[in-house]
């Protein structure tokens, strides 16, 4: 009995263990997944984005805005080895970190909470989605800084 | 002499071109392998198209006023690409109507409605569809009695029963939504009417974000993961629904997040794991509600300004208020709410406590910070530490009280649960048994 509680208790050390050292996104899983600022679950999957701090802690949110919000508040965090930010490339679902990510806003795209921001993997990306809608800009990671968030208004 | 002929002619002439001959509205009627979208074609303004049973596969648009009805039976399928129905025409009727099978793309519906006004919907099954009816800048539409369900999936790949965007002033009365992502989803839409509606096995029951003047009632929601999630929106009322069994590990019954000017009046909140959430709330009242039976009745979090709570009974909650917050009353200085789990007595006897009941403990504070130690939930040392916080008030949690708790349950009417029944039916029954077990008695005795 004792030798089976030993080996369960490794198997949870080893688990926790191998926690997200490398500060990698974690998975959105639909089901349980609220968003840290609005509590809105996360159910359009290619619009969560995700704060992953150096010491493992996850902050996922279902829309941009929210991400930017939690980080004007957690200041903190601002710099790259404290925590990474991730958006998604909304056509693939691939994660891609925030500076290198290029975005399309128009207050009438439809995101989550309704910032109107889009997030794309490449450049290219972001122009064609610009361009099939017939409206908006693209923004790089600078251009998204100076970004006036509907939140913040 | 000559003149008046011709002027006659050629005011005939000009009443022809002005007024088209077509003068009654026709009666059309579809069979089936005939196609609908070709009789709306043909149709005139102000034709009703009558659809015989069948199943019709097409996609159909519908840009002039027609009503298109269906005899019981009549199926479109929409073949699983794009919209089943279009409607971009005003005062289209579309009634008893099997509608099914849309496309999975991102705005692809059963009933898509775009840019028309007076629309009616009425009494239609719209099944297996990603959207249920998707409204998009257009106003006074009429949505009644239909039963709404999408397909087999997790809610995050479905779409939703009912999506108001933009315009308003529609009645959504009488509608049953299953199986969808958000029952009714208010995105940036104005004064509506949401009335008898039954939502259930969603992910929200209603879902508004920035919409304004909406009034809820008597809608019954259950077994979502949330009844009302109420975002960004003002002047919202939610009164006498009933909004019972979220279950969900992060279910709430109503949630408003910086939400202006909410009403709650007289809902039944029964069975949720949250009962009623506010955090950022501002001028909501909230009166005459039954809070009952949640794991968590009522909590507070973040900033919440100048709510009022008077009437409302909270009865049998796990933990009756959760608070992690700043101060605030909850009574509006004349009268407070009823918990359960009041511990103080009336002695001037006006129905009103003499102590003030105060909700929340610290820890309740340290849960928020440290969620992990729900762990030590009811346990001796932090029951042992709420009891002398009670006696030590000043440790620190937010101050957070009703001065006026009501003694006994406060008397909360609802329109239908005012009628009462004839006492004289059970005084009748009970005479009855009474007799029936004297003679018992008596008789019994005797044979003895």
């Amino acid at each position: 009995m004792i030798k089976k509680l030993g080996i369960v208790l490794l198997l949870l050390a080893s688990l926790t263990g191998c926690q997200n050292s490398s500060m990698e996104p974690e998975e959105i899983n639909p089901e349980i997944d609220v968003c840290e600022v609005c509590n809105m679950g996360i159910a359009h999957e290619h619009f969560a984005t995700e704060v992953v701090t150096a010491d493992g802690e996850v902050y996922k949110f279902d829309d941009i805005g929210c991400m930017e919000e939690f980080l004007e508040k957690e200041s903190e965090l601002e710099g790259k080895e404290e925590a990474k930010k991730y958006v998604r490339d909304v056509d693939s679902g691939e994660w891609v970190e925030l500076h290198k990510a290029y975005h399309a806003f128009h207050p009438d795209f439809w995101t989550p909470m309704a910032n109107g921001v889009v997030s794309f993997k490449d450049q290219e990306s972001a122009d064609r989605y610009v361009k099939e809608q017939g409206m908006g800009d693209v923004l790089d990671y600078e251009a998204l800084k100076k970004h006036e968030w509907s939140w913040g208004q | 002499m000559l003149k008046q002929p011709l002027m006659m002619t050629f005011y005939i002439v000009l009443l022809m071109v002005l007024a088209p001959v077509h003068t009654s509205a026709e009666e059309l009627k579809v069979g089936e392998g005939q196609s609908i979208q070709a009789a709306i074609n043909m149709a005139e303004k102000g034709d009703t198209i009558i659809i015989s049973p069948g199943v019709y596969k097409e996609n159909i648009e519908i840009n002039k006023e027609v009503k298109l009805i269906g005899e019981d039976g009549s199926v479109i399928d929409g073949s699983g690409k794009g919209n089943v129905i279009t409607v971009t025409a005003s005062n289209v009727t579309i009634e008893s109507l099997t509608i099914q099978h849309s496309g999975d793309g991102q705005e692809n519906s059963g009933i898509y409605i775009k840019k028309a006004n007076a629309v009616v919907l009425k009494s239609n099954q719209i099944n297996n569809v990603h959207f249920g009816i998707f409204i998009a800048n257009s106003s006074k539409n009429q949505i009644l009695q239909n039963t709404i369900t999408s397909y087999e999936a997790h809610f995050s790949k479905r779409g939703n029963g009912i999506h108001l965007f933009k315009g308003g002033e529609h009645l959504v009365e009488g509608n049953e939504i299953a199986d969808v992502q958000d029952g009714i989803y208010f995105d940036f839409t104005k004064s509506n009417y949401i009335t008898d509606n039954h939502i259930f096995q969603s992910r929200y029951g209603m879902h508004f974000m920035y919409s304004d003047e909406i009034e809820a009632r008597k809608n019954r929601l259950d077994h979502n993961v949330t009844g009302f999630m109420v975002m960004d929106s003002a002047r919202i009322s939610l009164i006498e629904n009933k909004v019972n069994d979220h279950f969900h590990f992060r279910g709430y019954g109503i949630l408003t997040y910086e939400a202006k000017n909410v009403l709650v009046e007289r809902n039944e909140i029964l069975r949720n794991s949250t009962g009623l959430s506010l955090e950022y709330a501002v001028d909501t009242k909230i009166n005459g509600n039954l809070i009952a039976a949640n794991q968590i009745g009522l909590e507070f979090m973040g900033k919440n300004e100048k709510n009022t709570f008077t009437e409302n009974n909270f009865i049998g909650n796990v933990v009756q208020t959760k608070i992690s917050g700043n101060a605030m009353r909850l009574d509006d200085g004349e009268k407070g709410n009823y918990w359960d789990d009041y511990g103080s007595f009336d002695l001037s006897g006006d129905g009103i406590g003499e102590e003030a009941y105060k909700a929340g403990s610290l820890y309740d504070r340290l849960l928020r910070k440290q969620p992990y130690w729900q762990f030590f939930f009811e346990s001796p040392s932090i029951k042992l530490w709420t009891k002398a916080e009670s006696l030590f008030p000043s440790f620190g949690s937010a101050n957070v009280y009703d001065a006026r708790p009501l003694v006994e349950p406060a008397v909360i009417l609802q329109e239908d649960s005012q009628q009462r029944k004839s006492p004289f039916i059970p005084l009748a029954a009970g005479a009855f048994f009474i007799v029936i077990s004297l003679f018992v008695i008596v008789k019994g005795r005797k044979m003895s």
